[in-house]
């Protein structure tokens, strides 16, 4: 009896050994050629890809992914300035009621066919048609795009809006004509095979829950890449990617470090960290319709009541930036208002305020996702030191989905959460604060606030923006109508072997966007 | 099995065998001092909240079990972690084997509700189990009854079929049919007959399912899925996987490790201590 | 024949059950697949168009119907989150998956007879004590913590085994199966090593009981020598709860190794359904948990069957 066990034990690992060659996703054909170790750049990452028609994609593997592939007309500096990558120039006609981009002439699809303005014009009309995607909510001025040569594009726009060409700039990937007007419908093209794309890298191999292989492209019009293959490798925890890392098995953690792996790993040397401002921000939002929040003593009371600094210091180990309370952060300098002022943390000026409002006994409940990292650590931070100006807070840790149902119906007292991406203050305060904002979960409803971002919007250069802006910005700040609590230093560690990386703003970019991977090579 | 000639009562002998197996008494003694630990919580250590100026310190005089990444001290974590783990996993264990064990019998005695009970057990057995956990613990929304429940709901099957094997083996044998003719009433041949025969299997089957349920308690909170407002061992380990501390901070998830570990191998030993003192015949 | 037929029937009932169950629930969860799927800064018609295209918005009950129309087809729908068929999201996973599970199991049981055996002849003997101390240790053991210190202890320190994955970029061949099985080894001690402990003590359990009965003592009485009467008779019967734990084990196995292949990045199914639960991807869900179900009804098929090859009580009755 235990031989005839063994035996079959002995024959079902034989068979399952013998298999693998012929699993899907295990077919090799990379010919077996072990490249050097300099020739390729592994990246972990916490998910897997999802989508890749970059169109439709929004998780951050697949913009990474899709990154690589389809170009954008725009990258942006460590300010948050746009730079030129597909677009070389861009401008707004006098009237505001057009824009005008010039593309380079050097960049190719990977079937031989140029990039060219047709591309950029099928993309942009694309989305606007079939109304899907991120780049949709942000295209509304967009009347018409003209292919004015095959290296000039102009945009027709219904009413003057000086954030098109930043939103567009940044957030349209440009995908290539001949291949995706041939789905019947663009949105529900998978594009998950065959590829033709014209980044920097092409993806090459997929083994879904493993890994995405991609190679470079020879003469990539920004300059051909130094490293010959980028691997994304999957590891859902962020543990094993660490330990990946000291291991060698990865030479880029694509995610960002938790704050207490990162001073961790400081000591590692190893281990490099790149320093990367967030482009969003971390903060507390007060559904203003409900009583007793509907009174702003109130919320100040419960702005006096959050210790800011330690959440800042203890929570995020230092990695992370006071926003002087302003929705402006110091990671666009040139909106940022200096005359801005954090609230104290003050427990009986809280007190104060609530008897002012004539509140007692204030009970509270706050909403956040427990799944990320750093809210749930600053949560019960928030409601310990709201205790001591005695306000009671009851957390709720939800689940992802939800916490985003709860915050779309706005069912929540307190909702704690971050903001990825607001790369264009007028824009993204239109969508975060206007009445009827998409994304303004605290109900914020105030004629003379909508008055300013309108203004703001409007306007075609940051000179002529900004005064509106930051009025509105202390207008949120005084009201609080947001409560921000910090923006975060991201890092994100690579092995020191590697160097040359181009870090860009937010976790979007950071060292793994196009032009940086583009540069990297091996140190020494 | 059944009661053939016995001088002593069985209790009093199942106990005289018990004492003599040191696993089992120490295995009980480990068991009262858990129990008391979460009994008397506030009296060991200060409910853990807010924050301290020492993060990440390794286990020290000051702080038994070190500290974690905002300055916690997680001696107190697990002190008051016992309290929530211990009647999560106590109270969704009894509440599984009180369901599968009605089943299991009821699925044994009553052959007309086999195939109806049988189709139920095979129901649930065939739901993926812990994505379910995840699906009704979101539902529900993340509390501490709601992961006994939640947990008690998905744990009964396994008992419930583990029992009415054991118990469909028991039912066609002589002295059952004898006990029938004899016109004994069904409760009475249930209590007589089956219940005795099944224990053993339940025995087995009530500390798997406490240390199962401890377990999931703990997979569900790293899941992310914990009370936020309670300390239980799994929130502990969930937060330090969190804060991507496994592989540095290894005090703040030993400890908690050494915990469940503590309650579980515990309960297993002492139920098979049990069951060996229970069987007497071997004890000769 | 007439036994295998009536169990025939009633996996496909219980297969039936469990995909009404699971599309019902799964329509419970909290949140919108819509939201989850595309930006939650989306316009109300694109909302309309989303929940239309994903036919959503049909009445449950023509939801219901449709959905079970497809799956006698054998179809199994599209993926919300990937555009792709969710039979080609599912199989992708299920080989690393049966892989994972099957070696694990197989070491279990290739060990866990034997000691449950010995355990059992050497009841409240110390080699009895180490075996189970050691088993409910490892049994009570919580997978992450353990993956990581294996990892890091085997993988970092001694650079004995990789840390993730399942198989190297470059291996072909032969060269690439043992690259897998190189990959395969921690996870799979992970995963014999919480399940040895149950296995041990049921089989040990089981088996005291049926040294003690009649007909191995009549064994024993015709003088059957000790150990012929041990593997043949009582461990003929202690078979039976094996085999119900082993059925029992399949099923939960693939569904319930989520933590394990997430700890060691292994690229099986349980992933792709906690994955899948957190994206709203009803069709995958579904698709799964039809996949479990099936893999349950026909481990409890096998383990029927088994039964009444190896208890002649059952057979009979």
């Amino acid at each position: 009896m235990r031989r005839g066990v063994l035996l079959a034990a002995l024959a079902a690992l034989t068979l399952s050994a013998a298999c693998a060659p012929s699993v899907p996703g295990s077919s090799g054909s990379s010919g077996g050629q072990q490249p050097a170790p300099s020739d390729r750049l592994t990246i972990g990452t916490t998910a897997d890809v999802l989508n890749y028609n970059p169109l439709v994609g929004n998780s951050r593997t697949d913009s990474w992914v899709t990154n690589l592939m389809y170009p954008h007309l725009t990258q942006m500096d460590m300010t948050g300035k746009r730079v030129p990558y597909l677009a070389t120039e861009w401008s707004y006609a006098e009237d505001g009621k057009s824009a005008t981009v010039r593309l380079r002439d050097d960049m190719k699809w990977s079937d031989g066919k140029p990039v060219t303005a047709d591309d950029v014009v099928f993309s942009v009309m694309t989305v606007k048609k079939e109304n899907f995607g991120v780049v949709a909510g942000l295209i509304t001025a967009l009347d018409e795009a003209v292919a004015v040569s095959p290296t000039e594009v102009r945009f027709d726009l219904t009413r003057p809006d000086g954030t098109f060409l930043d939103n567009v700039g940044f957030w349209l990937p440009v995908v290539p004509k001949h291949v995706f007007e041939k789905a019947p419908s663009v949105q529900k093209f998978a594009n998950d095979s065959d590829w033709v794309s014209a980044g920097p890298f092409k993806l090459t191999k997929v083994e879904r829950g493993q890994r995405y292989v991609m190679e470079r492209v020879d003469g990539f019009g920004p300059g051909t890449p130094a490293v010959k293959e980028v691997v994304f490798r999957v590891f859902p925890d962020v543990n094993t990617e660490v330990l990946a890392l000291r291991n060698g098995e990865i030479d880029v953690i694509g995610n960002v470090l938790p704050p207490a792996t990162a001073a961790e790993l400081k000591n590692d040397p190893s281990v490099k960290q790149e320093q990367i401002p967030s482009l969003g921000w971390a903060h507390l939002q007060y559904n203003v319709k409900r009583k007793p929040l509907d009174d702003v003593r109130v919320r100040q009371a419960l702005a006096h009541a959050v210790d800011y600094e330690a959440i800042r210091n203890i929570a995020l180990k230092g990695y992370a930036k006071s926003s002087n309370s302003s929705v402006l952060t110091p990671s666009l300098p040139e909106w940022a208002d200096p005359a801005s002022k954090e609230y104290t943390f003050d427990p009986a000026l809280s007190k104060q305020l609530l008897a002012q409002a004539g509140v007692s006994d204030l009970s509270l409940s706050m909403i956040y996702d427990q799944a990320d990292p750093n809210i749930a650590r600053w949560a019960p931070m928030v409601r310990d030191s709201a205790k001591q100006a005695g306000i009671t807070i009851k957390l709720q840790g939800l689940e992802r989905n939800t916490y985003v149902d709860k915050s779309l119906k706005h069912d929540f007292d307190i909702y704690a959460g971050s903001w990825a991406i607001m790369d264009n203050p007028p824009a993204n305060l239109g969508l975060a604060f206007k009445t009827g904002g998409y994304i303004n979960y605290g109900q914020v409803s105030d004629p003379k606030l909508d008055a300013l971002i309108d203004q703001a919007q409007k306007a075609l250069s940051v000179e002529e923006a900004k005064p509106p802006i930051q009025e509105a910005a202390r207008l949120i700040r005084d009201q609080v109508y947001d409560n921000v609590l910090y923006v975060e230093t991201f890092n994100v560690a690579h092995n020191t072997k590697w160097t040359g990386f181009k870090p860009m703003p937010s976790e979007l970019l950071s060292i793994v966007n196009p032009l940086s991977l583009a540069a990297a090579k091996p140190a020494g | 099995m059944t009661a053939a000639a016995v001088e002593l009562t069985p209790r009093l002998r199942t106990w005289s065998a018990f004492r003599r197996n040191p696993l089992g008494v120490a295995s009980a003694i480990v068991l009262v001092l858990l129990a008391l630990v979460a009994v008397c919580a506030p009296l060991i250590a200060p409910f853990p909240e807010g924050y301290g100026a020492d993060t990440s310190q390794p286990p020290s005089a000051a702080h038994w079990f070190g500290t974690d990444d905002i300055g916690q001290d997680v001696f107190a974590q697990v002190v008051w972690g016992t309290r929530v783990s211990m009647a999560v996993g106590v109270s969704a264990s009894v509440l599984a084997i009180v369901i599968g064990l009605l089943i299991g019998v009821s699925a044994a005695y009553f052959r007309r509700l086999d195939t109806p009970l049988g189709v139920l057990v095979d129901l649930s057995l065939s739901l993926p189990v812990l994505p379910l956990m995840i699906l009704v613990a979101a539902l529900a929304g993340p509390s501490v009854r709601t992961l006994a429940v939640v947990i008690a709901l998905f744990s009964w099957p396994e008992v419930a079929r583990v029992v009415r094997s054991q118990a469909i083996a028991i039912v066609p044998m002589p002295f059952v049919s004898a006990a029938k003719v004899v016109g004994g009433s069904s409760l009475w041949i249930v209590r007589k007959h089956l219940l005795p025969g099944v224990i053993p299997v339940v025995g087995v089957s009530v500390v798997l399912t406490t240390s199962r349920a401890v377990l999931a308690e703990a997979g569900l909170s790293f899941l992310g899925l914990g009370d936020p407002n309670s300390w239980s061992w799994g929130t502990i380990l969930h937060k330090a996987q969190q804060s991507g501390a496994l592989a540095t901070a290894w005090w703040t998830t030993l400890f908690p490790s050494l915990a469940i570990l503590l309650l579980v191998v515990s309960t297993t030993l002492l139920s098979v201590a049990y069951n060996d003192a229970r069987d007497h015949r071997n004890s000769s | 024949m007439r036994f295998i037929g009536l169990r025939l029937a009633r996996g496909l009932l219980t297969l039936w059950f469990a995909v009404t169950v699971t599309f019902f629930l799964v329509r419970l969860l909290p949140g919108d697949p819509v939201t989850a799927v595309a930006d939650p800064n989306m316009t109300e018609a694109l909302r309309q168009k989303l929940l239309a295209d994903f036919g959503l918005d049909k009445p449950l009950a023509a939801q219901y119907l449709d959905y079970l129309g497809q799956l006698l087809h054998g179809n199994l729908g599209m993926s919300f989150r990937q555009s792709i068929p969710v039979t080609t999201v599912l199989m992708e996973r299920l080989p690393w998956t049966l892989i994972l599970t099957v070696s694990a199991m197989v070491v279990t049981i290739v060990l866990g007879i034997p000691l449950g055996v010995l355990a059992a002849t050497r009841a409240r003997g110390w080699v009895d004590r180490v075996i189970q101390i050691t088993g409910v240790t490892a049994q009570s053991l919580f997978v992450p913590s353990v993956g990581i210190f294996l990892m890091y202890l085997l993988g970092v320190w001694l650079r004995w085994f990789p840390i993730g994955g399942a198989v190297d970029l470059d291996a072909t061949g032969f060269a690439a199966t043992l690259s897998m099985l190189h990959h395969l080894v921690l996870p799979c001690l992970s995963l014999v090593l919480i399940q040895l402990g149950g296995y041990v003590l049921t089989m040990r359990t089981t088996l005291i009981e049926a040294l003690g009965e009649d007909y191995v003592s009549l064994a024993k009485a015709k003088g059957v020598r000790p150990g012929t009467v041990v593997w043949k008779h009582a461990l003929r019967n202690a078979l039976l709860p094996t085999t119900t734990i082993a059925g029992l084990q399949l099923g939960t196995l693939v569904g319930g190794a989520v933590l394990t292949e997430t700890i060691y990045a292994y690229p099986g199914v349980g992933r792709a359904i906690y994955e899948a639960v957190g994206q709203l991807d009803f069709p995958v869900l579904q698709g799964a948990f039809v996949l479990l179900a099936a893999a349950v009804v026909a481990a409890n098929l096998i383990t029927d069957v088994a039964y009444g090859i190896l208890d002649p009580r059952v057979r009979t009755s």
